[in-house]
């Protein structure tokens, strides 16, 4: 059998990723037993369950939440004509969804491919449309998933016909999201008097820039001379975990150390994450004491190598180099 | 999009983040202000601040106490391989206090003996391969004791060291196969015949490439002035 990206990475670098694999199988795991719990609830024929975050990245630890949304795969009707509801899934799921309000709600396939831009493309409405593409899991209701995945790339790349141009619509909306992550990041200090600081910031630094990162270079490296290869190309490389989409990225431009590297410090992360004492100590870590705590230290440590693997992939490669140049900040 | 785009050929001061050693200012030694401004005019991402001699610690000490603002990304320290008067114990204590100021501090494996000590400066610590005019941490056998000693330390990947010992660069591919996920620097310059650094000559740059290459994650540290134009010539 083919092995997975990540996989080929670590036998090109010489190096395993132990605590990836760990949270892959516990990944594995914990969405059978969420399929079978929530299989035995009523579903409408267009209607998913979603898990997002470290479930649709395959990096379930032990102290990950269930974020989930209902996924509608059409337009909006009222939440009572809605199959399973709210409160089915959320009595069967372990975890209360985030505060934001972009999780544990109802998203509507019409709403997050209709509403690209302006006003009515909300906080919650980019947010839904970027994790559906970059990191979700369907546990009901697979093939309404698929169907609204494609829906939303499709209506990003209906007008990418420019030769030798990556999608820029979709380009624009992962930069976007990935500014609007860190804008808000600073929102959510001043709204909540500095609460959670530590864990924001070390999860900023490491699994969300992953995550921009993992959509952006598929979007730049997609190959720009057929509509069908690059629908096809993208759909490929967005159905993979993010961590697979950066291994084969640093595969391809033939950086496998740079990429041991990276993927590593992050393995390292997740490892670290995977223990309650470290996960406590971040979650409790305000801003004042960032530089006193060792776990913050270590995140911040990690974060860095991170970062700085992600900017030799980007900035130091040849195939890459000349394309960020062109696409990637206008 | 990739296919239609030409690949550039890849020269060393093209690299991000690259930044000097003060180890090569000999003129303005322990003039800590001036080293800086110097490091500052190659790069002001990266750096490493060179106390080779231990009698040149406190200065430095003195310098960063009073917090100046620093514009490098990344810092390293380089700890004293020469003049060593202090007992371990002692100098791996003066280097604690230095290390928050720091990414890492460089230490050379020829120089330390108890790695004990040196364990308590944790992720800080990067050990540096040595070149053939020494007995220790020039081969992969010897690092790998040292690293198996000090767990949590980083590689500084010194690749004229390493082409000292064996010009084919076999053995900066072994160095760079068995400690690269440890990688956190690479020093680069040539050797004089006495094993001193010199800038990097054009030859050694074309046969160190492909090396660097694999190491485009991480600061590159001149340990010797960049070519001047005419010795490019």
């Amino acid at each position: 059998m083919k092995s997975r990206p990540l996989e080929q990475l670590a036998e090109a670098c010489g190096r395993e990723f132990k605590n990836l694999a760990k949270a892959r199988q516990e990944t594995e795991k914990k969405v059978e037993q969420r399929r079978t719990r929530i299989d035995k609830l009523n579903r409408c024929e267009d209607t998913s369950v979603v898990l997002m975050g470290s479930w649709g990245r395959s990096e379930v630890t032990s102290g990950s939440d269930d974020d989930y949304m209902i996924l509608v795969n059409g337009a909006w009707r009222p939440e009572h004509e809605i199959d399973p509801s709210i409160d089915d899934v959320a009595q069967l799921l372990n975890q209360k969804p985030g505060r934001e309000g972009a999780f544990g709600e109802i998203a509507f396939s019409d709403y997050l491919e209709k509403r690209i831009g302006l006003q009515e493309d909300d906080n919650n409405n980019l947010t839904r449309r970027m994790l559906l593409l970059l990191e979700s899991r369907p546990i009901l209701g697979d093939e309404n998933h698929r169907v609204a995945q494609e829906k939303i790339l499709d209506c990003y790349l209906r007008d990418a016909r420019k030769p030798n141009s990556p999608p820029r619509l979709l380009l624009n909306d992962v930069v976007r999201y990935w500014r609007t992550i860190c804008v808000d990041f600073a929102g959510k200090q001043r709204k909540r008097r500095g609460e959670g600081w530590g864990i924001r910031n070390a999860k900023l630094r490491t699994s969300r820039k992953l995550l921009f990162a993992s959509g952006l270079l598929p979007i730049l490296e997609c190959p720009s001379d057929s509509h069908e290869g690059m629908r096809s190309f993208l759909l490929d490389r967005l159905r993979m975990p993010s961590t697979d989409r950066l291994a084969r990225s640093f595969l391809d431009a033939g950086v496998p150390d740079v990429g041991g590297r990276t993927l590593g410090a992050y393995d390292e992360f997740i490892g670290r994450l995977d223990e309650a004492s470290f996960r406590a100590a971040l979650e409790s870590v305000p801003r004042e004491d960032g530089d006193r705590s060792d776990e913050f230290l270590e995140a911040r440590r990690l974060g860095r190598a991170i970062q700085s693997g992600l900017l030799g992939l980007l900035f130091e490669t040849d195939l890459l180099r000349s394309l960020v140049r062109e696409f990637a900040i206008f | 999009m990739t296919a239609t785009l030409t690949a550039e050929r890849r020269s060393l001061l093209t690299h991000h983040p690259i930044g000097a050693s003060t180890g090569y200012m000999y003129a303005i030694r322990g003039d800590w202000r001036a080293l800086i401004a110097e490091a500052i005019e190659l790069s002001p991402f990266a750096a490493e601040l060179s106390v080779l001699s231990e009698s040149e610690m406190e200065g430095l000490a003195c310098f960063l106490a009073d917090r100046p603002a620093l514009p490098f990304r990344y810092l390293s320290i380089h700890g004293p391989s020469k003049g060593r008067t202090m007992s371990e114990p002692y100098l791996v204590e003066a280097l604690i206090e230095l290390a928050p100021h720091a990414e890492s501090v460089v230490m050379h494996p020829d120089t330390m003996s108890d790695p004990e000590q040196y364990r308590r400066l944790g992720h800080k610590l990067v050990i540096e391969n040595m070149d053939a005019g020494k007995l220790d941490g020039c081969t992969v056998e010897q690092l790998r004791t040292w690293f198996a000693d000090v767990p949590l330390a980083g590689f500084c990947f010194d690749i004229a060291h390493a082409w000292s010992i064996d010009p084919s660069m076999d053995l900066a591919r072994e160095l760079l196969d068995e400690f690269g996920s440890r990688l956190r620097h690479v020093h680069v310059s040539s050797l004089s015949g006495d094993l001193h650094h010199v800038p990097l000559t054009e030859e050694h740059e074309e046969l160190f490439m492909p090396l660097l290459e694999r190491c485009l994650d991480v600061p590159w540290i001149l340990e010797a002035p960049p070519r001047s134009p005419q010795t490019s010539a």
